[in-house]
């Protein structure tokens, strides 16, 4: 196919900028895009042309929380306390059933904070076995502990993966928390098929560019408490 | 809209101005959560993705250049794309559910009344062209672009043929692109 046909050019783009270009022909796009700039162009050509019917909707103001949440993903507003480094640092090294173990008693021990009953539990280890994150599977969320093992970047973000036994592509969970905590949304897919895995990966800043894995770092399981 | 406004505003966020950034947000927060709610319908889902797109516009702030149309216009696609993304992931999961059971309902909440604020948007520059559309063109380019539906669920809303909603919007898009660079 002749990518540099202007009326194919066009097809794709508007097609994307609309919505309508899915699964395999969606991703071919996404990678032309990136190769080809005269292909970029008629993007944004499209972008702004149809984006004229975006910005003509009426202003629905969201509420005050929202902003709050996102100065404190962008650690504008200090994050909450970080878990006690002396608990953490017996984490460390500890075999993966062990600080699982572990973590469950951390939950009952803390009873300043109000626990929400965990169903599931798994720790991301880097390859000397030190814990990373602690990411519990609760009924209406995932509750994510970083540890102070997690190598901080300023210009990139870890994001959190599920790998399914059916084989469908990775799907994003959000971006885990380099420092603090930080709670993720449970996907409903959570409950409808069987976990193999959960990835880290280490991404640009606010995640994959085309929601999949870009270089996955840790994987863990699941383990039922 | 102040266009040249937005622009000193995201140029400042850039460089890492938080107060401009702040001042970023609340003029335009407004207009991308309609984007975010008309498409995901839900107000947590469109919070994410509101929540979502702010983060991705603070890092990506220095990337924007003038090619790439107003700040606006770049700005509601971050938020576009972003819920676009949850709403196939959501279409999986409600595929894969119907396939499991015999499920008749069609959505998590039939109760809930439908978002419907394209009814009373005002007019864009692009609307004279979309006047030059057949109807049945505009109405499926405006399912897609609002509501986000694939040709199948356009199909279905407009209870017609897949093969004449993919026409529709096959050549409404062709046909606005002739017009706009008319």
């Amino acid at each position: 196919m002749n990518y540099r046909d202007d009326k194919l050019k066009n097809a794709l783009s508007s097609h994307y900028v609309l919505g309508t270009l899915s699964g395999r022909a969606r991703a071919r796009y996404q990678r032309l895009v990136q190769e080809h700039s005269d292909v970029r162009q008629t993007l944004w050509r499209w972008e702004q042309h149809l984006n004229g019917l975006g910005g003509s909707l009426p202003e629905a103001p969201p509420d005050e929380k929202v902003w709050r949440s996102i100065q404190a993903r962008l650690g504008f507003v200090p994050p909450q306390p970080a878990p006690r480094p002396r608990r953490w640092t017996l984490l460390t090294g500890l075999a993966l059933a062990a600080s699982v173990a572990f973590a469950a008693l951390l939950l009952w021990t803390r009873p300043q904070a109000p626990a929400p009953y965990a169903e599931r539990v798994a720790v991301v280890q880097n390859a000397e076995a030190q814990a990373l994150w602690l990411i519990q599977i609760r009924k209406d969320n995932l509750g994510i502990a970083a540890t102070a093992n997690v190598a901080p970047y300023s210009d990139k973000d870890y994001e959190l993966w599920m790998l399914t036994k059916d084989g469908r592509a990775p799907v994003s969970l959000g971006l885990l928390p380099q420092q603090g905590k930080r709670d993720l949304a449970r996907p409903a897919l959570f409950d409808e098929v069987e976990i193999a895995a959960l990835a880290v990966s280490l991404e640009p800043l606010g995640g994959s560019p085309n929601g999949q894995p870009t270089t996955v770092l840790f994987t863990t399981e699941l383990m039922a408490l | 809209m102040d266009t040249s406004h937005h622009l000193q505003l995201l140029s400042a966020t850039a460089l890492g101005d938080r107060q401009a950034f702040e001042q970023l947000y609340r003029e335009t927060s407004g207009k991308l959560y309609a984007v975010s709610l008309q498409l995901l319908q839900r107000k947590e889902p469109a919070e994410e993705a509101l929540q979502e797109a702010f983060v991705r516009i603070w890092h990506n702030a220095s990337e924007y250049n003038q090619e790439r149309g107003s700040v606006l216009s770049w700005m509601i696609s971050i938020v576009r794309y972003r819920a676009l993304d949850m709403l196939r992931a959501a279409k999986v999961r409600r595929d894969h559910r119907a396939r499991e059971a015999d499920a008749v309902e069609e959505d998590d909440d039939p109760a809930a009344p439908e978002i419907d604020l394209a009814r009373t948007r005002a007019r864009a520059k692009i609307d004279t062209c979309m006047d030059h559309l057949e109807k049945p063109q505009a109405d499926a380019i405006a399912l897609a672009y609002f509501r986000g539906y694939t040709h199948h669920e356009v199909c279905h809303h407009m209870a017609s043929p897949l093969g004449s909603v993919k026409s529709w919007i096959r050549r409404g898009l062709e046909r606005l692109r002739r017009c706009l660079e008319a």
